[in-house]
């Protein structure tokens, strides 16, 4: 069915959640597509995981909607197999050993492949006898991953995976996370606080900051539509409407601006350089941030009035 | 699912096992103990009608040590609440495992079901065990003493204490899953249930049924049999009245002829400066013959012990309900704000 074919991988509309007064996503509006693999970026504390266990079905919207895979989060028993879910500090069962740990993913998922899990086992070197609590950080990353992955979802969804592990772990987690998502054709969206750790492997990317929604696109999009303008000092002030500019930096006598453009840059008497996507993410994370150190900054001093 | 949750299980079910399993030797020994203990004062008079004293002499025996067994297995259902009910969700709250365990393709209302239906049965067939063996054990005293409607004895016999464990571990888990720490969780839950396991014999079950009333006037005899007279308020009262083949489940103050109070100077000129009869006997002596004179009657109300297995049914349906209602509130709980 063509229709069927059709739902985007995610899908929110205004999406907020609120703990209490606390606001940790606001009007969070996504349409990503399937068949990315999505880097969800952003500092600690931004909403990254508010947003993934929303798309889990973990935590419930205070307000807006969501939709993954075509269906609210979490619907019911075959919504939850098209899902895998690898949750932040990749959590697992403490007396439990590897091989209960399959057992239980063979048991709760009708579409276990269990072929899948052995070889992945056997490749990363665990011990099924083992207990679960006595693995290394970046051994129980492998086993959550085994068995998020051994269900076949359409899509994977990765909480900070990598945040706990030494770089060495790291690079076989990422590997192996990637060879999942090839072998399975699916979807998968990881977050990070480290833009290093996801720009290898993701083709589309979210920049989330302050609970809001920076930036999001595929990231050859990304790259056409941010520039680097540098220009003598003051003449950057005036630009056109079309030319939205992200961060402005002035040394003593020039000033560099990052900007978006939508559709072409106009044709300027400045110079214009392509920007790296760390630059582009570094500096939606700057704007966020001084917009809020601002928005501080004014009310303390309202206070003090 | 089924799988899951026993093998997480596993581990508090063999505690579980152990303990009944000693439980079961010790009642077992403690019944036969019993049994021949009735056979031997039997043997010392010729007919059941003679055999009074010495049948008495055999309730006495084991009356104290059947007192404090009824409170063990009065206690199980807290110990099941405790230790099975209030970890079974808290603990993987506070471990974080639930964001593993629901994303699996499994809602998280059937695996609250499993979990609840499988250890919820298992501490119903242990509480249910313990009882039904205390039953056995101790019904050749129970026969003769005939107070199996007492609050303590009604709670640890037959089939009310299966209702209770299937209240307290309900009551456990959802404290845990409001909690959401396990040890908080624990004590709470132990906490909540002996506080209900005080309430509901002394202000729910006496209204099970409407009580059955009787007017009794208060003799120099009537009085002796009473347990106490008086009370720290110096309000004019006597408690541990009996009535024949009953449960009683309240008795007024001291009452007149005309319906009202005895006055309180009176009882108290009575209580403390009776005048000396010399001849005056029983527990209040003097006392009590200055209280008859008065004319004075109470009001009781009682429940026959003929409704004993009314109030079995009625008290297990009551805390199986209760059990349900709990039940019903978390899975609300869990779909609604699920962590």
């Amino acid at each position: 069915m063509p229709q069927e074919n059709s739902y985007p991988a995610l899908q929110s509309e205004g999406l907020t959640k609120q703990y209490g007064k606390r606001l940790a996503l606001a009007d969070c509006n996504l349409n990503v597509p399937r068949g990315r693999v999505v880097g969800l970026v952003g500092p600690n504390g931004a909403g990254k995981s508010t947003l993934l266990n929303l798309a889990c079905g973990l935590i419930t919207p205070t307000a807006g909607t969501l939709r993954v895979l075509g269906s609210p989060p979490a619907a019911n028993a075959a919504h939850l197999a098209k899902v895998g879910f690898v949750a932040q500090d990749t959590p697992v069962y403490g007396t439990f050993t590897v091989a209960d740990h399959l057992r239980m993913g063979a048991k709760l998922n009708p579409s276990w492949d269990q072929a899948l899990a052995d070889r992945r086992i056997a490749q990363v070197g665990l011990n099924l006898k083992q207990k679960a609590g006595r693995l290394s950080g970046g051994q129980r990353a492998q086993l959550a991953l085994t068995i998020a992955a051994a269900k076949r979802p359409e899509l994977l969804i990765f909480d900070e995976p990598a945040a706990a592990l030494d770089p060495l772990a790291r690079d076989g987690f990422m590997q192996n996370l990637m060879e999942f998502v090839a072998e399975l054709g699916a979807s998968a969206i990881l977050s990070s606080h480290l833009l290093s750790d996801v720009q290898r492997v993701c083709d589309y990317l979210i920049v989330l900051c302050a609970s809001r929604v920076q930036v999001a696109g595929e990231v050859k999009d990304l790259l056409a539509q941010h520039h680097r303008l540098v220009a003598p000092r003051g003449e950057l002030d005036r630009l056109p409407a079309e030319v939205e500019v992200i961060r402005m930096q002035h040394t003593d006598q020039y000033c560099r601006a990052v900007v978006r453009v939508a559709g072409a840059l106009p044709r300027t008497p400045w110079s214009v350089e392509p920007v790296s996507l760390e630059e582009m993410v570094l500096s939606y994370m700057t704007r966020a941030a001084g917009v809020s150190a601002g928005l501080t900054d004014a009310m303390a001093g309202k206070a003090v009035r | 699912m089924i799988w899951t949750t026993w093998r997480q299980f596993r581990g508090q079910a063999l505690v579980g096992v152990i303990g009944l399993a000693l439980i079961t030797a010790y009642f077992l020994c403690l019944g036969f103990d019993i049994r021949e203990s009735y056979d031997n004062y039997r043997a010392q008079c010729a007919s059941l009608a003679e055999c009074g004293p010495q049948l008495s002499q055999f309730s006495a025996d084991y009356e104290n040590a059947l007192l404090y067994l009824a409170a063990l297995v009065g206690l199980i259902p807290g110990l099941v609440g405790m230790f099975w009910g209030a970890p079974l969700v808290a603990r993987e709250l506070e471990a974080g495992t639930q964001r593993l365990v629901w994303s699996q393709s499994v809602t998280r209302r059937h695996w609250l079901a499993v979990k609840l239906a499988l250890v919820g049965l298992a501490s119903m067939a242990v509480a249910g065990a313990a009882s039904l063996l205390l039953t056995w054990a101790a019904s050749p005293v129970d026969q003769v003493a005939d107070n199996r409607f007492s609050t303590i004895l009604f709670g640890a016999r037959n089939i009310a204490p299966i209702a209770y464990a299937a209240f307290a571990f309900v009551l456990g888990t959802l404290i845990g899953l409001l909690v959401r720490r396990t040890v908080p969780a624990m004590a709470l839950t132990i906490l909540a249930f002996v506080v209900f396991q005080f309430l509901v014999p002394n202000v729910i079950r006496p209204h099970f049924l409407p009580a059955e009333h009787l007017t009794m006037p208060m003799t120099v005899q009537a009085m002796n049999q009473a347990r106490s007279l008086g009370s720290i308020t110096g309000a004019p009262v006597v408690k541990g009245l009996s009535v024949p083949d009953a449960w009683v489940t309240d008795v007024s103050e001291l009452l007149t002829k005309t319906g009202e109070p005895l006055d309180e100077g009176i009882f108290n000129e009575c209580f403390t400066n009776a005048p000396e009869t010399g001849t005056a006997e029983g527990p209040y002596g003097d006392t009590a013959v200055c209280l008859a004179k008065h004319d004075v009657h109470v009001e009781i109300a009682y429940q026959p012990t003929s409704r004993y297995w009314s109030f079995q049914w009625l008290e297990s349906a009551f805390y199986l309900v209760l059990a349900g209602l709990l039940a019903g509130f978390g899975f609300w709980r869990l779909q609604r704000r699920p962590s």
